[in-house]
């Protein structure tokens, strides 16, 4: 268990603030469900009705979609863009996806490297994109959930207020969902740039993220 | 601890549900606005005010209003056209009116009815909550 704990406390520590954060939040969302619902004359909703509604699962999707994007886009930007002095950044002139000697690929790969990456062709052009590919297809799955889930909870709201509800393609060009999905979106590439340009002139003793203490700001794709 | 795998069933199931509910509770959406609209066109204003929710009722016994005879006074509604339901909030489409209902924890009532439809603002209702 020690070892285990060693070996994967990332993922443990992350993985418990993700529940805790997430059971929080359905909490909090419940009491503010209720009390619009008795603001708007409805009748509030139980604990469980509330974490099998639309509002919740929309409150959910919109947040996880913008954080795939983040990942999805930012996996895929650093293939071929760079960042002179930032350790998020690959060396000044390794832009692009590398040779197979410096990838490990193919006649290059070593008696631990995965299975795929000896293989050829599509396999391997599969393997070789397989987290930027992963990201990119939970994001487009979390943005449709939003956009379904969304819609309902658009529609009911529209239904209590005495107003029409609206079809899935009016919803999509509603401000309502361009609206959830750009306050999430913003606030993810500005996480990014703010990552890029402090991890230049600032440092984390320990931390990967950073460049080592006594790096140069110039020094560019150097881990702490 | 959830698996990138693992997120994608519990979307899913959020935006199933959202599908599904709204499907299994249009037989008792109609039902209910049914109901309200046979009251109306008998003038049963009781068994009419009956089916308001308390908002609504209550709307309507303002200036010592009588709910029974206001509603014992509208047109008849007419007969079903269009029934939208999302959540807990459903909208009943009738041949000469429009309904709107909310879901309780003992069925659907009406929330606002004689509603007509204004460009780009609520519908305007004679009778609501």
């Amino acid at each position: 268990m020690r070892t285990f704990l060693r070996d994967n406390g990332l993922a443990v520590f992350f993985g418990l603030l993700f529940l805790l954060a997430l059971g929080g939040q359905a909490v909090a969302g419940f009491h503010a469900f209720n009390d619009d619902q008795v603001a708007d004359g409805a009748a509030p909703a139980s604990f469980t009705g509330y974490l099998t509604s639309s509002d919740f699962g929309t409150d959910v999707a919109e947040n996880w979609q913008s954080e795939y994007l983040q990942f999805a886009l930012y996996i895929l930007a650093t293939v071929h863009l760079l960042q002179r002095g930032s350790p998020e950044s690959k060396p000044i002139g390794n832009q692009g996806t590398e040779s197979d000697e410096d990838q490990q690929v193919g006649v290059h790969a070593d008696d631990d490297s995965p299975a795929s990456a000896r293989a050829r062709g599509r396999r391997l052009w599969w393997y070789s994109n397989s987290l930027g590919l992963t990201m990119g297809l939970i994001f487009l799955g979390s943005w449709a959930a939003q956009a379904v889930a969304g819609r309902a909870t658009y529609n009911a709201a529209q239904l209590r207020s005495y107003q029409d509800p609206v079809g899935l393609g009016e919803y999509l060009v509603s401000p309502d969902f361009w609206n959830r999905t750009l306050q999430n979106w913003q606030s993810e590439f500005l996480a990014i740039l703010s990552m890029a340009v402090l991890s230049i002139y600032l440092r984390q003793r320990g931390s990967p993220e950073s460049k080592p203490v006594g790096a140069a700001h110039s020094a560019t794709g150097l881990e702490g | 601890m959830i698996g990138r795998w693992g997120r994608l069933p519990v979307l899913v199931a959020f935006t199933t549900g959202a599908v599904a509910c709204s499907s299994a509770a249009q037989p008792a959406v109609e039902a209910v606005a049914g109901r309200f609209a046979a009251a109306v066109a008998r003038h049963d204003g009781a068994a009419a005010c009956a089916l308001l929710t308390d908002d609504a009722r209550r709307d309507t016994e303002t200036f010592g209003r009588s709910c029974a005879a206001q509603l014992a006074g509208l047109p008849d509604p007419g007969g079903l056209q269009q029934v939208e339901v999302w959540s807990d909030a459903a909208q009943v489409r009738l041949a000469g009116d429009t309904v709107f209902l909310l879901r309780f924890p003992d069925g659907w009532r009406v929330s606002a009815a004689r509603c007509t439809a204004e460009a780009d603002a609520p519908y305007r209702c004679e009778v609501q909550g």
